[in-house]
């Protein structure tokens, strides 16, 4: 289990302005974090630019050192056991760089494997299985300069798996990759996951993707944690519930009258407009009143011309969090 | 053991298909020392080192040949070297660096696994060059059949070595092609590789004995030019060995020093 408990990092940077004259600057990137990650489980990570993640992630990968607070992976402190906790986790980010342009696919899994003491046949068969899984074996003797943007990613994945880390550490892993690479990809995460009893810590700015993998999202804000929840309560905590979208022809009084009460009774919300089709009645409520709401317009004899509700989503949720913090 | 084999190897192809790639390098790495060497070579020759210059006391006119020629190989070893350090900087831009300290392996066995695989690619062609030379028209005189191989050996751990430490000196900073820059003047003047370090002034020679290249030119040329016997060498190879254990020493800690430092602000990800 990774465990991160009051952990703050404040990077220290020295800035010239001139000649010999110069400052040192200070960035409190990460203030006060608590998190948990157990094997076997995927958790997200949000926030806006600059909010703290691949700080929070460098540090749990041992590339960082917090400047307080503890952050132990199976028991192990990730400053003072860090080769022990190196050789159970890996990081892949997002982007072209971090291989070597003029190796090949395999060359480059090659080398990084002896990083970590894997040699031989075991190594050749580790390099095969990820070739495969990632699906570049045609590709695998070809210099990586001669790569799409999505094959890179691909091979970075692959590397980051070299070691068959315990706990993997995903920062944005599918920048700039197309849908179907970016599916397979998430597939290839769940399986990882559920077949393999692996940990993932996943940072991204595609909502859709943390709502579809994690079973846990941490929400940052300027280097704290704002919110802890499972991606569904999060969505219906923040943006309370479901939008119930009705078009009627018109809204008479005995209609306008039963929905008051009706709104009244269940504490949600009402918006009227028109649109092309007639008027546009917008309803949001925490709780499911569709059956209600039909029930009355029913009753009140108007004709009902379409009907369907707005699924709020993670996106919604981050956006509302962010003004109101804001 | 095995797994410092592992990254040797490991570094050694990376290196190979990263730099050597084309026959064009190993030409220019062979051409390039050759007209050091010939220029220094004709620059000497106008002098006429028979009369009363110093440098007859040390070197005599048809010694010259091979005084430069295991000079510019020392010299060549070395700065074969600085190439490779230079490629830290790439290393660091792509992000390589990062991930390779991410690694649980060790960092000396990587540092050291760099400079061998560099030095190796880098000066066989000259290496071959200089033996041929030696032999064909150098002076010398090989009473020992143990000499030339124990000087090479000597040369390579040193080279190796000094390779380390400038490796490390380039984790430490991204702005270490400065250091580079300066210290090359001084290594190819004050190590003996063109001028024999004796003439040197006092401070001169003072400067000649921090670099180990110093020591190895003059155990080589001992040996190989004077037919000195192992006794003779003896306290030169005593020297070089504890100055070897200081830039050992001090590599491992420069080494641990950087990475701690990349974890206080994140340095290894700059570039
Ligand atoms: N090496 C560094 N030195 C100084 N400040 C840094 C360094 N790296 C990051 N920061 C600062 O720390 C803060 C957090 O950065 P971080 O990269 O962790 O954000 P992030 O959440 O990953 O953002 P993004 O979504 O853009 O990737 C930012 O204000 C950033 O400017
Ligand atoms: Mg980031």
């Amino acid at each position: 289990m990774i465990k991160v408990e009051q952990v703050y990092k404040t990077y220290i940077n020295k800035h010239r302005n001139f000649l010999f004259f110069s400052e040192t600057r200070q960035t409190e990137a990460v203030c006060g974090v608590d998190l948990y990650v157990n094997p076997g489980e995927i958790v997200g990570l949000l926030g806006m630019n600059g909010a703290g993640k691949t700080t929070l992630i460098k540090m749990m990968s041992t590339l960082l050192s917090p400047t307080s607070g503890t952050i132990t992976i199976d028991g192990m402190d990730v400053v003072k056991d860090a080769l022990k906790v190196k050789s159970i986790v890996n990081m892949i980010a997002g982007g072209e760089r971090m291989l070597y342009f003029r190796l090949t696919g395999r060359q480059n899994l090659e080398y990084f494997g002896n990083l970590y003491g894997l040699r031989g046949s075991l190594l050749k068969d580790r390099i095969n299985y990820l070739l495969s899984k990632v699906g570049l074996e045609k590709a695998a003797d070809t210099p990586v300069e001669r790569y799409s943007k999505g094959m890179k990613q691909r091979l970075q994945i692959a590397r980051g798996l070299i070691n068959d880390p315990k706990y993997l550490f995903l920062d944005e892993p599918t920048l700039g990759l197309d849908v179907s690479v970016a599916k397979r990809l998430r597939e290839f995460v769940q399986e990882l996951v559920h077949r393999e009893g692996k940990g993932i810590v996943l940072t991204s700015h595609y909502l859709e993707e943390i709502e579809e993998l994690c079973d846990r999202v941490y929400i940052a804000n300027n280097g704290r944690i704002i919110m802890h929840d499972t991606p569904k309560n999060l969505v219906f905590n923040i943006t309370h519930g479901n939008v119930l979208n009705i078009v009627v022809p018109e809204i008479n009084d005995k209609l306008n009258n039963n929905l008051r009460t009706l709104i009244e009774l269940h504490n949600a919300n009402i918006e009227i407009s028109s649109n092309e089709e007639g008027i546009l009645i917008s309803i949001k409520s925490k709780k499911d009143i569709t059956t209600e709401v039909v029930q009355t317009i029913y009753n009140s004899n108007v004709n009902l011309i379409s009907l369907y509700i707005e699924k709020p989503k993670l996106e919604d949720a981050i956006l509302q969090l962010e003004n109101g913090v804001a | 053991m095995k797994n410092l084999m592992t990254i040797f190897m490991a570094e050694f192809k990376k290196s190979h298909f990263l730099y050597f790639h084309t026959n064009m390098i190993y030409f220019s790495l062979l051409v390039w020392p050759i007209i050091l060497f010939f220029s220094a070579y004709y620059s000497f020759k106008p002098f006429d080192t028979k009369s009363e210059n110093v440098l007859s006391e040390y070197v005599s006119n048809q010694e010259i040949g091979s005084f430069l020629l295991i000079g510019y190989l020392g010299y060549i070893f070395y700065f074969s070297l600085m190439q490779s350090a230079f490629q830290m900087a790439p290393e660091r831009a792509r992000g390589t660096l990062e991930l390779i300290f991410l690694s649980p392996v060790s960092r000396l066995a990587v540092i050291y696994g760099r400079a061998m695989a560099n030095l190796l690619e880098g000066v066989w062609l000259f290496f071959v060059f200089t033996v041929l030379g030696l032999f064909f028209f150098g002076d010398i005189q090989p009473h020992n059949w143990w000499g030339i191989p124990l000087s090479l050996f000597l040369l390579i751990i040193s080279a190796v070595v000094w390779g380390g430490f400038l490796n490390a000196i380039f984790l430490f900073s991204r702005d270490a092609g400065f250091f580079f820059l300066i210290i090359q003047e001084p290594l190819l003047l004050f190590s003996g590789v063109r001028i024999p370090i004796p003439v040197l002034p006092i401070w001169g020679k003072f400067i000649s004995y921090l670099f180990p290249l110093s020591y190895v030119l003059l155990i080589y040329r001992e040996i190989v030019m004077r037919g000195a016997s192992l006794f003779e060498v003896s306290t030169m190879i005593y020297s070089l060995l504890v100055v070897i254990i200081v830039f050992i020493l001090l590599t491992s800690w420069i080494i641990r020093k950087a990475e701690k430092n990349s974890k206080i602000n994140g340095s290894m990800a700059l570039y």
